[in-house]
């Protein structure tokens, strides 16, 4: 049996670096993807040039404006993103017949036991780095270690275009050299609550048992800092996870009271997020709506039906729903998101309906949809037109 | 207000005034039973706004009155204390509950009865009488299909229409079920089909002893219900039931018989080794033998094989097995069928011979 080993591959820069590759023009400069039209909204992404600036991914566009005001600001085209996306991860699945995709930029290769095949792992990582850019023209940044929480946190060590090798038995090492909030799953909450029990390092946190820490900070997340310290997996990144959430969200041009205008953006909302689970064969079980108001109070609700989700439509019901009994109809609205968790794959046994009702037509006619979209079709379902009133108004007690 | 009662009687009314009261917040006056007492007899009433409930038992009233006080914390008290007779009084703005020749002594704060909500009322002649035991079996034969997903909220009740020569009811939650046609012997009045609540329904067949007749009474928006010493009304669902027929296959092309405990043992126990989120349970019928198995899982596998009466291909049926183990329970009768045409369309499970009832589910995909 040869050795376990994970590649952890995160493309640097994503967005931008598409952007400076399609117009080389854009080459060395600050590029800051999102925020192209207006001040808000949030960074996307943004080039390694645009970073020396101080500016991040998810920070404000008005603020990354301060920092950068020279900056090149675009729109952001997730088309042909999703498009280098899936040809980049085709080039992975090359290297390894087990190939686990966690975002548009980053996945997992099990490369165990490719070493007879490929020769060292660090060789074949160059090999990878070479090919990515060989057929795309853009970098990636590699982690090498016995398991995917490592590997994981070695990626980012030496970013950008960057390898870091954990060689086996050195986690422990490699963990105790990483400040706190670079324990990947460790986030600012966490380290506060962290800190609030004086625990300011790795060392620290790892002095204490796991009956204490299970105490203190309850069971998944004690026995989670336990084996995060100690370099072992703590299973983020399990292949039998059986739900994936997927969800979008738009920052509005204009804070809004407008429920017309809300109805047609959740209605849009909800076609889009349908569309991306048809695509990959999933099938919802919940569904989520968020909403932010123009003071950046933000709030959120779930709602899961005891029957699968089958159509945009459906998920438009529910999440309007869940929206309108929340929202107070006065308050000026600055972002709205749908979502949609837990989804299972299609291949689960599915109960058969009595009364062949509504949603599940709909979903037929979705279906079609996206096959005519696929193919290049513009087309759109006349009820995205319409906006039209899917009747399912509770009766209230 | 002043009366005294025997513990026991008194509580078992607070117990079903407190099933009726939804929210336990103290705040709000519907969080509280109305009590009041005149010529030896003790009112409760208790209401969610959805139902109400009103019964009367007999006690010993020293002063004629009435009150509110929080059901919650009465029951606890009710139920702490030891058999016997209690003794309930008004005392400014408080209720004391005491024991005779005890010294216990509980004040809980009331809430004058005034400002409790009315009682719905129907006029008497509005009413019509239907043998209890009739009416309790459609309960039992149905109400277990009920929605409970609020969002088809239609689903959420029992279906009830006038039948003709009786009453019909239906109940499912788009997956499976359940249909009763009883003919009743008493005249029923013309009325517009109506959806019932399942608390309403819940409530008669909790308090009724089965015997005798229940009064109904259907307007307005509400059903109103008498029997014993008990009135209960509820708001009617307002909305549009789904055409039930077109989904009750009209012929289907086997039929298998088999005795009907032997088939609710065997399912219970391959159920427990069905799939925890699906459900999911075969059913292989063959000539003399019907198979009830649980898929392959993590923790196991369970297989049981029963006699039966079948003239037919082999079938497979995959089912949830809740949908199957919920008649199962509530059919009376030695022998059922199970009847099918397609392993992918409905199959209806009824009583053998056939009786004035069925269930009718849907399968699940087989693989």
């Amino acid at each position: 049996m040869g050795e376990t080993w994970f590649f952890h591959i995160d493309l640097d820069a994503f967005y931008a670096s598409v952007e400076q590759y399609d117009n080389p023009s854009l080459k060395g400069k600050p590029v800051i993807v999102g925020g192209a039209t207006s001040n808000r909204g949030v960074v996307s992404a943004c080039s390694y040039e645009a970073r020396t600036y101080g500016v991040h991914s998810a920070l404000p566009i008005f603020k990354a404006r301060e920092l950068c005001p020279h900056g090149i600001y675009l729109p952001g085209r997730m088309k042909r993103y999703q498009r280098v996306s899936e040809h980049i991860m085709s080039i992975f699945s090359e290297f390894s017949p087990t190939m686990q995709q966690i975002s548009i930029d980053e996945a997992f290769l099990d490369m165990s036991g490719t070493e007879c095949l490929w020769g060292p792992v660090e060789q074949t990582a160059i090999r990878l780095q070479d090919a990515v850019k060989q057929e795309s023209g853009l970098t990636a940044s590699i982690g090498i270690a016995s398991n995917k929480y490592i590997a994981k946190m070695a990626s980012d060590r030496n970013k950008p275009n960057g390898i870091c090798f954990v060689p086996q038995g050195e986690e422990y090492l490699f963990i105790s050299e990483q400040p706190l909030n670079k324990i990947w799953g460790i986030g600012k909450k966490g380290i506060e609550n962290l800190n609030r029990h004086h625990i300011h390092t790795v060392e620290n946190l790892r002095s204490f048992t796991l009956p204490y820490l299970k105490r203190v900070f309850g069971d998944s997340t004690g026995s989670f800092y336990f084996q995060a310290v100690r370099g072992q997996d703590p299973g983020f990144f399990s292949t039998t996870a059986k739900s994936r959430s997927v969800s979008n969200e738009i920052t509005l041009e204009a804070d809004t009271v407008d429920k017309e205008q809300l109805r047609g953006l959740i209605h849009q909302l909800a076609h889009h997020v349908m569309f991306r689970l048809l695509k990959e064969g999933l099938i919802a079980t919940t569904v989520g709506i968020k909403y932010r108001l123009s003071n950046f109070s933000t709030f959120s609700a779930q709602y899961t039906p005891n029957k699968p989700i089958y159509s945009a439509e459906e998920i438009f019901a529910y999440v309007w729903e869940l929206f309108i009994e929340r929202w107070d109809g006065a308050s000026a609205i600055r972002l709205i998101g749908v979502s949609i968790n837990s989804v299972q794959k299609r291949d689960q046994p599915m109960q058969e309906e009595l009364f062949y009702d509504d949603y599940k037509r709909k979903h037929t006619v979705e279906k079609t949809v996206l096959k005519l979209r696929s193919k290049g079709n513009k087309i759109m379902k006349a009820s995205d037109l319409l906006n039209t009133d899917h009747s399912l108004q509770r009766k209230k007690d | 207000m002043k009366f005294t009662s025997a513990k026991n009687s008194l509580l078992k009314e607070i117990m079903i005034a407190q099933d009726i009261i939804a929210s336990r917040n103290a705040l709000s006056i519907l969080s509280n039973v109305l009590i009041e007492t005149a010529n030896n007899l003790l009112t409760i009433k208790a209401t969610d706004l959805n139902v109400g409930f009103e019964t009367q038992i007999p006690v010993d009233t020293i002063d004629p009155g009435s009150t509110t006080i929080y059901c919650d914390k009465l029951l606890g008290i009710l139920r702490s204390l030891p058999d016997g007779e209690i003794e309930v009084e008004q005392l400014d703005d408080k209720v004391v509950i005491r024991p005779l020749f005890q010294k216990i002594d509980f004040r809980l704060r009331s809430i004058t009865s005034e400002k409790y909500p009315e009682m719905r009322v129907c006029d008497d002649q509005l009413y019509f009488s239907i043998t209890s035991n009739d009416f309790i079996s459609m309960i039992d034969q149905t109400i277990f299909s009920v929605s409970d997903d609020s969002t088809r909220y239609f689903l959420n009740g029992v279906y009830m229409e006038n039948g003709g020569d009786g009453l019909v009811m239906v109940a499912t939650d788009g997956r499976r079920l359940s249909y009763m046609n009883r003919i009743i012997e008493q005249e029923i009045p013309t009325f517009k089909p109506i959806i019932i609540p399942p608390k309403f329904l819940g409530l008669i067949k909790k308090l009724s002893s089965r015997e005798g007749i229940i009064e109904l009474a259907i307007h307005d928006n509400y059903i109103f219900a008498k029997f014993d010493s008990h009135k209960i009304s509820s708001t009617l669902i307002d909305g549009q039931f789904p055409n039930y027929k077109r989904v009750i296959p009209e012929k289907q092309n086997f039929q298998c018989i088999i005795d009907k405990d032997m088939f609710y043992d065997a399912l219970k126990r391959v159920s427990l080794l069905v799939d925890q989120k699906s459900k999911r349970l075969f059913i292989d019928i063959d000539i003399e033998s019907l198979t009830l198995s649980s898929e392959e899982s993590d923790i196991g596998k369970a297989k049981e094989e029963i006699p039966c009466e079948f003239f037919g291909e082999k079938t497979r049926i995959a089912v949830n097995s809740m949908y199957v183990v919920n008649p199962l329970k509530v059919m009376p009768g030695e022998k059922i069928s199970i009847s099918f045409s397609e392993a992918n369309r409905a199959i209806s499970i009824a009583p053998y011979p056939e009786k004035d009832f069925f269930h009718i589910v849907m399968p699940m995909q087989l693989d």
